[in-house]
Protein backbone atom coordinates (compact mmCIF):
# COMPACT_ATOMS: atom_id res chain seq x y z
CA UNK A 1 0.00 0.00 0.00
CA UNK A 2 2.90 2.23 1.18
CA UNK A 3 4.83 1.51 -2.01
CA UNK A 4 1.70 2.44 -4.39
CA UNK A 5 1.51 5.87 -2.88
CA UNK A 6 5.31 5.89 -3.52
CA UNK A 7 4.70 4.44 -7.27
CA UNK A 8 1.41 7.14 -7.65
CA UNK A 9 4.16 10.05 -6.52
CA UNK A 10 6.37 8.75 -9.28
CA UNK A 11 4.08 8.72 -11.74
CA UNK A 12 2.88 12.47 -10.77
CA UNK A 13 6.64 13.17 -11.10
CA UNK A 14 6.46 11.92 -14.40
CA UNK A 15 3.58 13.96 -15.74
CA UNK A 16 4.52 17.02 -13.79
CA UNK A 17 8.23 17.11 -15.61
CA UNK A 18 6.53 16.73 -18.99
CA UNK A 19 4.76 19.75 -18.09
CA UNK A 20 8.37 21.39 -17.64
CA UNK A 21 8.75 20.18 -21.13
CA UNK A 22 6.08 21.75 -22.37
CA UNK A 23 5.53 24.89 -19.73
CA UNK A 24 7.72 27.64 -21.55
CA UNK A 25 5.54 27.13 -24.58
CA UNK A 26 1.98 26.47 -23.19
CA UNK A 27 2.74 29.36 -20.70
CA UNK A 28 4.24 31.64 -23.28
CA UNK A 29 7.51 33.06 -21.86
CA UNK A 30 9.58 31.72 -24.67
CA UNK A 31 8.65 33.67 -27.75
CA UNK A 32 8.39 31.69 -30.92
CA UNK A 33 11.85 31.81 -32.86
CA UNK A 34 13.79 33.38 -30.30
CA UNK A 35 16.74 32.04 -29.34
CA UNK A 36 15.58 29.96 -25.65
CA UNK A 37 15.52 32.10 -22.76
CA UNK A 38 17.89 31.27 -19.50
CA UNK A 39 13.86 29.87 -17.98
CA UNK A 40 13.03 27.30 -21.00
CA UNK A 41 16.54 26.00 -20.72
CA UNK A 42 15.62 25.41 -17.17
CA UNK A 43 12.39 24.35 -17.68
CA UNK A 44 13.83 21.89 -20.37
CA UNK A 45 16.81 20.23 -18.56
CA UNK A 46 14.79 19.87 -15.40
CA UNK A 47 11.58 18.34 -17.20
CA UNK A 48 13.27 16.03 -19.05
CA UNK A 49 15.56 14.90 -16.31
CA UNK A 50 12.47 14.28 -13.92
CA UNK A 51 10.22 12.82 -16.79
CA UNK A 52 13.30 10.49 -17.91
CA UNK A 53 14.23 9.49 -14.30
CA UNK A 54 11.19 9.01 -12.92
CA UNK A 55 10.05 7.20 -16.29
CA UNK A 56 12.97 4.22 -15.93
CA UNK A 57 12.42 3.99 -12.04
CA UNK A 58 8.62 3.10 -12.86
CA UNK A 59 9.70 0.77 -15.32
CA UNK A 60 12.28 -1.16 -13.49
CA UNK A 61 9.70 -1.29 -10.44
CA UNK A 62 7.46 -2.86 -12.98
CA UNK A 63 10.32 -5.32 -14.68
CA UNK A 64 11.70 -6.35 -10.77
CA UNK A 65 7.24 -7.00 -9.95
CA UNK A 66 7.14 -9.16 -12.77
CA UNK A 67 10.36 -11.04 -12.68
CA UNK A 68 9.48 -12.07 -9.07
CA UNK A 69 5.94 -12.50 -10.11
CA UNK A 70 7.60 -15.28 -12.35
CA UNK A 71 9.78 -16.54 -9.85
CA UNK A 72 6.78 -17.60 -7.50
CA UNK A 73 5.52 -19.12 -11.05
CA UNK A 74 8.33 -21.16 -11.18
CA UNK A 75 8.66 -22.74 -7.63
CA UNK A 76 4.88 -23.20 -7.61
CA UNK A 77 5.38 -25.07 -10.77
CA UNK A 78 8.37 -27.45 -9.52
CA UNK B 1 13.27 -4.53 -1.72
CA UNK B 2 15.72 -3.09 -4.17
CA UNK B 3 13.70 -1.52 -6.09
CA UNK B 4 11.88 0.53 -3.28
CA UNK B 5 14.42 1.86 -2.65
CA UNK B 6 15.56 3.15 -6.28
CA UNK B 7 12.09 4.14 -6.08
CA UNK B 8 13.01 6.35 -2.50
CA UNK B 9 16.25 7.52 -4.01
CA UNK B 10 14.17 8.68 -7.50
CA UNK B 11 11.78 10.56 -4.72
CA UNK B 12 14.45 12.34 -3.22
CA UNK B 13 16.12 13.42 -6.49
CA UNK B 14 12.95 14.65 -7.45
CA UNK B 15 12.82 16.51 -3.97
CA UNK B 16 16.21 18.41 -4.95
CA UNK B 17 14.95 19.32 -8.43
CA UNK B 18 11.47 20.96 -7.01
CA UNK B 19 13.67 22.97 -4.25
CA UNK B 20 16.16 24.29 -7.47
CA UNK B 21 12.60 25.09 -9.52
CA UNK B 22 11.78 27.46 -6.70
CA UNK B 23 14.83 29.07 -6.57
CA UNK B 24 16.06 29.16 -10.01
CA UNK B 25 14.45 32.23 -11.17
CA UNK B 26 16.07 34.34 -8.68
CA UNK B 27 19.32 32.18 -9.23
CA UNK B 28 19.56 32.56 -12.67
CA UNK B 29 18.48 36.24 -12.62
CA UNK B 30 14.91 35.87 -15.12
CA UNK B 31 13.31 37.35 -12.10
CA UNK B 32 13.58 41.15 -11.95
CA UNK B 33 14.43 42.32 -8.40
CA UNK B 34 11.78 44.81 -8.46
CA UNK B 35 8.42 44.36 -9.33
CA UNK B 36 5.86 41.44 -9.61
CA UNK B 37 6.60 37.79 -10.21
CA UNK B 38 6.74 37.43 -13.69
CA UNK B 39 5.12 34.39 -15.71
CA UNK B 40 8.01 32.35 -16.09
CA UNK B 41 8.85 32.89 -12.15
CA UNK B 42 5.35 31.76 -11.04
CA UNK B 43 5.10 28.77 -12.95
CA UNK B 44 8.78 27.43 -12.02
CA UNK B 45 7.97 28.37 -8.46
CA UNK B 46 4.77 26.31 -8.28
CA UNK B 47 5.62 23.51 -10.10
CA UNK B 48 8.88 23.03 -8.16
CA UNK B 49 6.90 23.19 -5.26
CA UNK B 50 4.81 20.55 -6.40
CA UNK B 51 7.43 18.68 -7.06
CA UNK B 52 9.12 19.30 -3.87
CA UNK B 53 5.89 18.09 -2.40
CA UNK B 54 5.85 14.57 -4.50
CA UNK B 55 9.01 14.00 -3.53
CA UNK B 56 8.56 14.18 -0.10
CA UNK B 57 5.67 12.23 -0.45
CA UNK B 58 7.55 9.49 -2.25
CA UNK B 59 10.36 9.12 0.02
CA UNK B 60 8.69 8.37 3.18
CA UNK B 61 6.18 6.31 1.27
CA UNK B 62 9.11 4.12 -0.02
CA UNK B 63 10.84 4.60 3.03
CA UNK B 64 7.86 2.97 5.11
CA UNK B 65 7.49 0.51 3.09
CA UNK B 66 11.23 -0.48 3.27
CA UNK B 67 10.93 -0.36 6.68
CA UNK B 68 7.51 -2.81 6.68
CA UNK B 69 9.57 -4.90 4.48
CA UNK B 70 12.45 -5.57 7.02
CA UNK B 71 9.90 -6.03 9.86
CA UNK B 72 7.70 -8.89 7.96
CA UNK B 73 11.12 -9.99 7.54
CA UNK B 74 12.36 -9.84 10.94
CA UNK B 75 15.06 -8.02 10.34
CA UNK B 76 14.01 -5.05 12.58
CA UNK B 77 12.37 -5.13 15.79
CA UNK B 78 9.66 -2.69 16.72
CA UNK B 79 10.31 -1.11 20.10
CA UNK B 80 7.03 -1.32 21.68
CA UNK B 81 5.84 1.36 23.33
CA UNK B 82 5.79 0.94 26.97
CA UNK B 83 2.87 2.61 28.63
CA UNK B 84 3.38 5.15 30.83
CA UNK B 85 2.92 4.40 34.17
CA UNK B 86 0.35 6.22 35.76
CA UNK B 87 0.64 8.20 38.72
CA UNK B 88 -0.41 6.72 41.27
CA UNK B 89 -3.63 7.31 43.46
CA UNK B 90 -2.49 9.68 46.42
CA UNK B 91 -3.41 7.53 49.81
CA UNK B 92 -6.36 8.11 50.74
CA UNK B 93 -6.38 9.88 54.59
CA UNK B 94 -7.75 7.77 57.55
CA UNK B 95 -11.48 8.49 57.87
CA UNK B 96 -11.61 10.38 60.71
CA UNK B 97 -14.62 9.03 62.49
CA UNK B 98 -16.16 11.51 63.74
CA UNK B 99 -17.97 10.04 67.02
CA UNK B 100 -13.80 9.68 68.04
CA UNK B 101 -12.89 13.17 67.62
CA UNK B 102 -16.28 14.17 69.17
CA UNK B 103 -14.98 12.02 72.25
CA UNK B 104 -11.79 13.15 72.53
CA UNK B 105 -12.75 17.18 72.59
CA UNK B 106 -15.27 16.03 75.15
CA UNK B 107 -12.14 14.18 77.18
CA UNK B 108 -10.14 16.98 76.36
CA UNK B 109 -13.03 19.32 78.16
CA UNK B 110 -13.71 17.65 80.72
CA UNK B 111 -11.18 18.51 83.26
CA UNK B 112 -12.06 22.75 82.24
CA UNK B 113 -16.05 22.09 82.14
CA UNK B 114 -15.31 20.66 85.92
CA UNK B 115 -13.05 23.54 86.53
CA UNK B 116 -15.77 25.87 85.81
CA UNK B 117 -18.75 24.05 87.67
CA UNK B 118 -16.40 24.09 90.72
CA UNK B 119 -15.72 27.73 90.38
CA UNK B 120 -19.37 28.71 90.20
CA UNK B 121 -20.38 26.60 92.70
CA UNK B 122 -18.10 28.22 95.09
CA UNK B 123 -19.13 32.16 94.34
CA UNK B 124 -21.31 32.18 97.49
CA UNK B 125 -18.34 30.61 99.60
CA UNK B 126 -15.96 32.60 101.59
CA UNK B 127 -13.22 32.79 99.42
CA UNK B 128 -9.44 32.63 101.09
CA UNK B 129 -6.52 35.07 100.33
CA UNK B 130 -9.14 37.41 98.38
CA UNK B 131 -9.13 35.08 95.82
CA UNK B 132 -12.11 35.75 93.29
CA UNK B 133 -14.11 33.12 91.28
CA UNK B 134 -13.14 33.16 87.75
CA UNK B 135 -16.60 34.08 86.36
CA UNK B 136 -16.60 36.96 89.09
CA UNK B 137 -13.18 38.08 87.86
CA UNK B 138 -14.62 38.13 84.62
CA UNK B 139 -17.62 40.34 84.97
CA UNK B 140 -15.66 42.74 86.79
CA UNK B 141 -13.79 43.38 83.79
Amino acid sequence: MKAKMGLTALFLIFLVGLWLVVAPFAVGYQPRGAAYADATVNDLWVGGVLAGGSFVVLVAYAADALREITGRGRHSAD
Amino acid sequence: MIRKFVGAVAAALALMAGLWLMIAPFALGTQPESGDWIGATRSEFFTGLGVAVLGVVGVAAFVASIHEELVARGLVTVRERRPRPEPRPAPEPAPVAPQSSSAELATLLAPLVEALREDLNRTGEHRQNGTTTLVGAEDDR
